[in-house]
């Protein structure tokens, strides 16, 4: 019986777009964006029979049951939410050591992940995770399987891709390669009304807010702007024989060219 | 009493990475201010050469091991070594590869992980970071809590370190303590498929001419490349062009791609939008050309020229040229 | 009349909100510029169950309430009102049958409708019946267990490309109005064509058709209700349907002031941004408050469906008549924000104006909305119809 469970990240920070139009990730974003891959990802993997069940997992404030109610409606058995007022401000060894608990219990035979590269509380999560709970990583895969025992990524290298496995149990964590998340139909809405969903908190795991060091290791001390930029120089309504010449004259002048 | 800096050092077809060579002189570098000496972790085939670093800054060397099996099977012996050297700092670079032994460390030995940065030094014995956050808006400045254990993990942007150059000197290369692999050593390489064509390293690129949506087709990257050879750069892509398989996955610069510093990055084509921004904000000068004087990258480049790229490249890489007496 | 949209209206509104910015938004302008039917996004609504909202659950439908089927199109209309008549007209052309048809009829049809594999429209209009319903002159003809339907109808939204029209043609020509029957027709029956496609101020990316009967051969089985009883059935079908159209129009009317305030917010003339001129605000403000007092209205008229009050036909000609004149209104003052470049094709409010000018004309013109009004105001305070 082979089952999977994923691991959402609670949403972060908003996404700012350059031009006017509303972003529906800056507004709107329910769920990371990063993380709606591995969601697919395990969807598919459902669909063609190589798992038996999907779950979610999330860990942050009550606003977090809204982004698995919306992994429930885009497909997937059940969701369970960790939720603890000693969590706020975790940063990734904090975070990790409650996922890897949450896990351990659950005892998926993948725990999936998105793929994070804005910060480290994101990006080193997969890789905590399967450290605290002794299980190996397959990290950055294009594209999961499972063949039997033996789960697997594609995972690209510098030059090429190599293909990496380990026996389940394992922590995997995916790329935006997986393929283009699906939108929740509105059955998979409705749906995902009645799917289960369970709320532990940190005492349920058997921790307490000491053993999470307070939630924090790291702190900020400064935050400032950045360096002034000088604006732009533009270059317009010109001919491009003219354009050339100002594009070479501006990198000679950096000593670029 | 001196506290090392230990950085971890990957090796790749029998020689370090850049971003090992990048650590090793910023491990140094650090090494002075926390009174101690930079230590490489090495892995990777090749890693037992590894004494070749003492040329760019490593004091002495740990092989964590020489083989080619992915790099998070190093964790037990990455992290019995930093036990022993308890350095002030683990210096990892900001790859896939070092992401995953800096988070196996975190995970191990429950240390506080700061990152990416883009500068790191250390002030009145303690770590302290520079990370550019909220798209580039707000600079913000960490260090470890009073409490926190002593050692710190630092995830490195490429390019933040300049690699010494001209150095000589060779690093004692001792094995790792003896550390059971453990269930993070299971994963196994079955399968290796190198890409045919040699793929440039574009975190290695002085100079980078990046081609997104405008670009139009796998032909049209033939102008860019020839703009990239004239200037002595390599090519990259945004994801749209490498979704439209128009350039290979490795080429792609962006959140979920490569991050580049480049002395020089010209985007053609490419809208800059902020997915692509943030793999190559810090580039030293950025040259946009695009059709659509709208374009965000207009709004972050330092020159921004509203025009054709099919009509302007060619004429740009024949005037370079011309300029260099080619 | 009370009414609250609850958490769940607003997480249907999430959903196809993202929907319609990713996928129908980017869309909407090449689909003006063509005046080609984006199939494809059909397709997509289909796959999101978005086709089989007005649909019993036992047909494959999500049945949602109206308020959920208003804010429904009101979403997609935003981004594109094109592509929101595919959600609407599939609706208006099954009313009918939703009202007046038989359980067989709608076990028959619905479950194709309700998946989207399937087409609808609605056939009422004729070139010389259009406000004035009864001067139909299609005729229906008994010929044995079927009739023969002969006859053209114009104007018809989507006629061209449905599977399954619902068409109103007289059993009885002396009877005047009591002599009209419903029929359902299946559009790949013999007889029946589709020659002529209107080349339109708005809404071009949708086909709207003149259809030609050819002594075409409807089976008794798929006559909606008793013969004579057509006309009541269109009006059924018409007090409900104009629902959707107050909800398009409040979508256009959103979609506009949207893209309105961004521009304002970004451009600027005499050293400062638009957006903080009082002669912009004042605009804006009017704008926003007459489309939110649209779309309450529209909301309580749904709620009056939902109830199936007995004064619904008043409260939905009264959302329909708001938000088509808020829509026209609001759309107008976009363009006029925008100054210039709201005359260009480049940025989308043209589109929207002309777009909205539709929901002013259709599904009962605006002065057939208030002649439904009046009656209902005037039969409340106890006046008498004038003799004929």
């Amino acid at each position: 019986m082979v089952c999977l469970k994923q691991v959402p990240a609670t949403t972060s920070e908003k996404r700012y777009t350059a031009d006017l139009r509303l972003d529906r990730a800056a507004s709107e974003a329910v769920i990371n964006p990063l993380d709606e891959y591995a969601i697919e990802q395990a969807l598919r993997l459902q669909e063609s029979g190589a798992v038996e069940s999907v779950g979610y997992l999330s860990m942050g404030p009550d606003q977090a049951a809204e982004a698995l109610r919306r992994a429930l409606a885009m497909g997937g058995d059940d969701a369970t939410l960790v939720t603890d007022p000693g969590l706020g401000g975790a940063d990734a060894w904090a975070t990790a050591r409650v996922l890897a608990a949450a896990l351990d219990r659950i005892a998926p035979d993948i725990a999936l992940m998105g793929m994070a590269s804005d910060d480290a509380r994101g990006s080193l999560v997969p890789g905590a995770v399967a450290a605290l709970r002794g299980v190996p990583l397959l990290s950055y895969g294009s594209e999961l399987r499972v063949d039997g025992s033996v789960a697997r990524v594609r995972r690209l290298t510098a030059d090429g891709f190599d293909i990496v496995e380990a026996p389940m149990p394992v922590v995997a964590s995916v790329t935006d390669q997986v393929g283009e998340p699906r939108y929740a139909s509105l059955k998979g809405i409705m749906a995902a009304k009645r799917k289960p969903m369970e709320t532990w908190s940190l005492g349920d795991l058997g921790l307490s807010p000491d053993d999470l060091h307070g939630a924090a290791l790291t702190r900020v001390v400064e935050v400032r702007k950045p360096e002034a930029k000088p604006p732009t120089e533009r270059v317009e309504n010109v001919s491009a024989d003219e354009a050339v010449t100002r594009i070479a004259d501006w990198l000679a002048a950096r000593k670029l060219a | 009493m001196g506290r090392e800096i230990a950085f971890l050092a990957e090796f790749v077809g029998g020689s370090p990475t850049h971003a090992a060579l990048e650590l090793a002189a910023g491990a140094a570098d650090l090494a002075t201010q926390s009174g101690g000496s930079a230590v490489a972790l090495a892995y990777g085939p090749g890693a037992k050469a590894a004494g070749s670093l003492g040329a760019a800054g490593a004091s002495r060397v740990v092989l964590l091991g020489d083989d080619p099996s992915p790099a998070i099977t190093h964790a037990a012996a990455a992290a019995a070594a930093a036990g022993e050297l308890e350095p002030l700092a683990v210096l990892a670079p900001a790859t896939p590869n070092g992401r995953d032994l800096a988070a196996a460390l975190v995970g191990l030995l429950g240390l506080p992980a700061f990152g990416p940065v883009r500068a790191v030094r250390i002030e009145e014995g303690r770590v302290r970071t520079e990370q550019a956050t909220l798209q580039g808006t707000v600079i913000t400045v960490s260090e470890p809590t009073e409490t926190a254990p002593a050692t710190s993990v630092v995830l490195v942007l490429p390019s933040t370190f300049t690699p010494r150059e001209g150095g000589s000197g060779s690093a004692a290369v001792a094995e790792a303590p003896k550390a059971e692999a453990g269930p993070l050593g299971k994963a196994k390489i079955v399968e290796s498929h190198p890409a045919e064509a040699a793929v440039a390293n574009l975190e290695e690129a002085h100079v980078i001419v990046a081609g997104g949506r405008g670009v139009g087709s796998a032909d049209g990257f033939a102008i860019l490349q020839e703009l990239a050879t004239a200037l002595g750069g390599a090519v990259g892509a945004s994801r749209a062009a490498a979704d439209a398989g128009w350039v290979p996955y490795q080429l792609q610069i962006g959140q979920t791609g490569k991050v580049v510093k480049p002395a020089l990055y010209v985007g053609c084509g490419i809208s800059g939008a902020i997915q692509h921004r943030v793999g190559m904000q810090t580039a030293e000068n950025v040259l946009a050309i695009n059709k659509d004087p709208d374009a965000p990258i207009g709004e972050f480049a330092d020159l921004f020229v509203v025009g054709d790229l099919f009509t302007i490249l060619p004429k740009l890489t024949a005037e370079i040229r011309r300029r260099k007496g080619l | 009349m009370t009414y609250r949209p609850t958490a769940d209206h607003d997480e249907l509104r999430a959903v196809v909100r993202e929907l319609a910015d990713e996928r129908i938004a980017p869309r909407a302008a090449e689909i003006d510029a063509t005046a080609e039917f984006p199939w494809d996004l059909k397709e997509l609504l289909a796959k999101q169950d978005l086709m089989g909202i007005c649909f019993p659950a036992r047909f494959g439908g999500t049945e949602l309430d109206n308020i959920s089927q208003a804010i429904v199109v009101e979403e997609i209309a935003r981004a594109d009102a094109t592509t929101s008549l595919i959600v609407l007209v599939q609706k208006l052309g099954a009313l009918p049958i939703i009202v007046s048809g038989t359980e067989e009829q709608r076990s028959r049809y619905f479950p194709r409708l309700a998946s989207g594999e399937w087409m609808a429209a609605f056939g009422l209009t004729e070139a010389s019946a259009g406000s004035d319903v009864a001067g139909i002159r299609m005729r229906a003809r008994r010929d044995g267990d079927a009739y023969l339907l002969t006859g053209s109808k114009r104007f018809i939204t989507h006629g061209s490309i449905a599977n399954l029209v619902t068409i109103f043609a007289m059993t009885d020509p002396a009877a005047g109005r009591k002599g009209l029957s419903a029929f359902i027709v299946e559009t790949d029956t013999p007889g029946f064509s589709a020659p002529r496609i209107e080349h339109k101020m708005g809404i071009r990316g949708s086909p709207t058709a003149e259809l030609h009967f050819d002594d075409v051969r409807v089976p008794v089985a798929n006559r909606i209700g008793e013969e004579g009883d057509g006309f009541a059935v269109a009006m059924a079908t018409l007090d409900r349907s104009r629902l959707s159209i107050a909800a398009q129009a409040v979508g256009i009317a959103q979609g506009a002031i949207d893209f309105a305030i961004g521009y304002a917010a970004q451009r600027e003339q005499f050293g400062e941004r638009i957006a903080d001129m009082e002669g912009i605000q004042f605009m804006l403000a009017d704008m926003a408050s007459g489309t939110e007092a649209a779309r309450q209205l529209t909301y309580a008229a749904a709620a009056a469906v939902d109830a199936d009050a007995p004064d619904l036909a008043y409260w939905t000609s009264s959302a329909k008549l708001v938000a088509g004149d808020t829509a026209m209104r609001v759309t107008t003052d976009a363009v006029q924000v925008l100054g210039g470049y709201g005359y260009v094709t480049e940025y989308p409010v043209e589109r929207m104006m002309r777009d909205a000018k539709i929901t002013q004309l259709y599904e009962g013109t605006q002065q057939v909305q208030r002649l439904i009004i009046a009656r209902q105001l005037l039969r409340r305070a106890g006046v008498s119809r004038p003799a004929k």
